[in-house]
């Protein structure tokens, strides 16, 4: 009997069919290089480099402590609100360093939008929070502002529970709704990019659940980044997940490699509750 | 998948030693029915042949304690990366346990009826086969319990030579089987027991496979190499 079988030993193995299409598919948006962060003398961020592709949802997870949302707040220029707080290497955005001088930090935040984890409403009208934004950065009349206004908060599908009280103080409504009127009040100046951090972690579950469908849909529009402590949520939400670690970007990948089959071990301790 | 440090919470590490003891159980149930089972018929052991299909009800009875055990945790800890890995495969390497002690139940019920065939050419074919696929299982279960990722590809490798001893003794007994018309009975029975051999094997290589992907998070390619898979057509004689 001479049976001959082929028996492959070179490249065995195929990797699982996880890739995220968005995540080649999407051109960069925003790419942070060799970024060092310094709380006074402090050193948080230790060389991270990371791209966000365009049009899609970058969840950032990790520890408390790990540098997450120092990071997210390096991509808005927010720490330049603190004194002793610095910055090297690069964040390009529109292929610019937004880390440089002479970076006109208004229109900078007008195009990359940052909504935090307790509703921040002003305390005026629902009408006024989002048109107070918008009246910031253009001009614009009375009919075009009402229209702004609608859409920003049919967008976040707001509008039907407000419609009939955009007058009332905006700090009566619940927290979910907070929420998505931060959202809205964000989108309502047409950033490119909007950054969450841990938008949800005070909200009710159907609250959340509304905010991740609406994250969903946003998405196809804007590049969004989300620090989030909640790992399902990340895996609901995020097309790639970065973890980090003591200041450190440990692992980026499509989220569903990330969260069957991350390369590091620490990754794998940290998701899977072996931590610490 | 056992080498993995501590979870924060103790009760979730429970669960799933706990899971993972049913499989190991599972296997040691089935290689003990397998091996009664090849006793049966190569030594022609009918006190063997009894205790396989003795052994069925406590199989079927961890396979669904494990299935249970295994949507608990996929409820209650919505499990990631390594623990899901494992919980999937432990779901899936129950299901291939629970069928090999079929198989050697139903390899111990003809063992009687294979007896006149004993001194044949392909008895000696049997026994090869039967040697090889119970190392195969004894290794596929072992690579299980101890997390052997190189053990598992061994197996999944190995399997190419039951394939081939199987197609080996379809043809002789279809020699047979022409020869003499008043041996159909027997070589029949003999063929399923080969058959049912030849699927214990391939279990076993199922079990290789899923150790295989929850250890190193990989898939071995779904086309595994084979042997005498296209050579069963019946062939006229000359």
């Amino acid at each position: 009997m001479s049976v001959e079988v082929p028996v492959k030993t070179a490249g065995m193995t195929q990797p699982l069919d996880t890739a995220a299409p968005s995540r080649d598919a999407h051109p960069v948006a925003m790419q942070v290089k060799g970024l060092n962060f310094y709380y006074g003398t402090s050193h948080a961020l230790h060389d991270i480099s990371l791209d966000f592709p365009e049009r899609s949802v970058t969840g950032m997870i990790g520890p408390s402590g790990c540098g997450k949302s120092t990071l997210l707040r390096v991509l808005n220029r927010m720490y330049d609100l603190y004194p002793g707080q610095r910055a090297t290497g690069e964040v390009i955005f529109d292929r610019q360093n937004i880390l440089n001088a002479g970076v006109d930090l208004n229109v900078l935040r007008s195009r990359i939008g940052m909504v935090f984890q307790k509703p921040t409403p002003f305390p005026m009208s629902i009408y006024d929070n989002i048109a107070f934004g918008i009246r910031l950065h253009e001009r614009v009349s009375r009919s075009e502002m009402d229209g702004r206004v609608e859409d920003a908060l049919r967008r976040v599908a707001l509008w039907p529970e407000v419609q009939d009280r955009l007058s009332a103080s905006a700090t009566a409504l619940s927290g979910g709704q907070q929420q998505r009127l931060c959202i809205a009040r964000t989108i309502a100046v047409r950033p490119e990019v909007i950054l969450l951090d841990e938008p949800t972690s005070a909200l009710d579950p159907v609250s959340t659940a509304r905010i991740e469908e609406l994250l969903d849909e946003l998405k196809t529009e804007f590049t969004i980044a989300i620090v989030t402590h909640n790992m399902q949520q990340a895996a609901r939400c995020a097309d790639q997940v970065a973890f980090f670690y003591m200041g450190r970007l440990i692992e980026v990948d499509s989220t569903a490699r990330m969260f069957t089959t991350p390369r590091e071990q620490q990754t794998q301790d940290y998701i899977t509750g072996r931590f610490g | 998948m056992g080498n993995e440090p501590a979870h924060t919470i103790t009760r979730y590490d429970q669960e799933l030693d706990r899971l993972r003891g049913i499989v190991a159980r599972m296997g040691g149930l089935v290689e003990r029915q397998t091996a009664q089972a090849i006793a049966a018929v190569v030594n022609q052991n009918e006190e063997a042949a009894l205790e396989p299909p003795e052994l069925d009800p406590e199989v079927d009875a961890l396979e669904r304690e494990a299935e249970m055990l295994a949507i608990r945790i996929l409820a209650l800890r919505a499990p990631m990366a390594v623990d899901l890995r494992v919980i999937v495969a432990v779901l899936k390497m129950s299901g291939d346990l629970e069928r090999i002690g079929d198989y050697a139940s139903s390899i111990a019920r003809r063992a009687a009826k294979v007896e006149v065939l004993d001194g044949a050419l392909s008895f000696s074919a049997l026994r090869a086969m039967a040697r090889l696929v119970q190392e195969n299982l004894h290794m596929a279960v072992e690579s299980m319990v101890e997390n052997d990722a190189e053990r598992a590809q061994e197996v999944w490798k190995a399997d190419t030579a039951v394939d081939e001893l199987y197609t080996t003794m379809f043809r002789e007994l279809v020699t047979y089987m022409m020869e003499d018309p008043r041996k159909i009975g027997p070589c029949i029975h003999l063929l399923f027991v080969a058959k049912n051999l030849e699927r214990i094997g391939d279990h076993a290589t199922n079990i290789a496979e899923r150790v295989y992907y929850a250890v190193t998070g990989e898939m071995l390619p779904s086309v595994r190499p084979r042997g005498g898979a296209a050579r069963t057509n019946i062939e006229q004689p000359e």
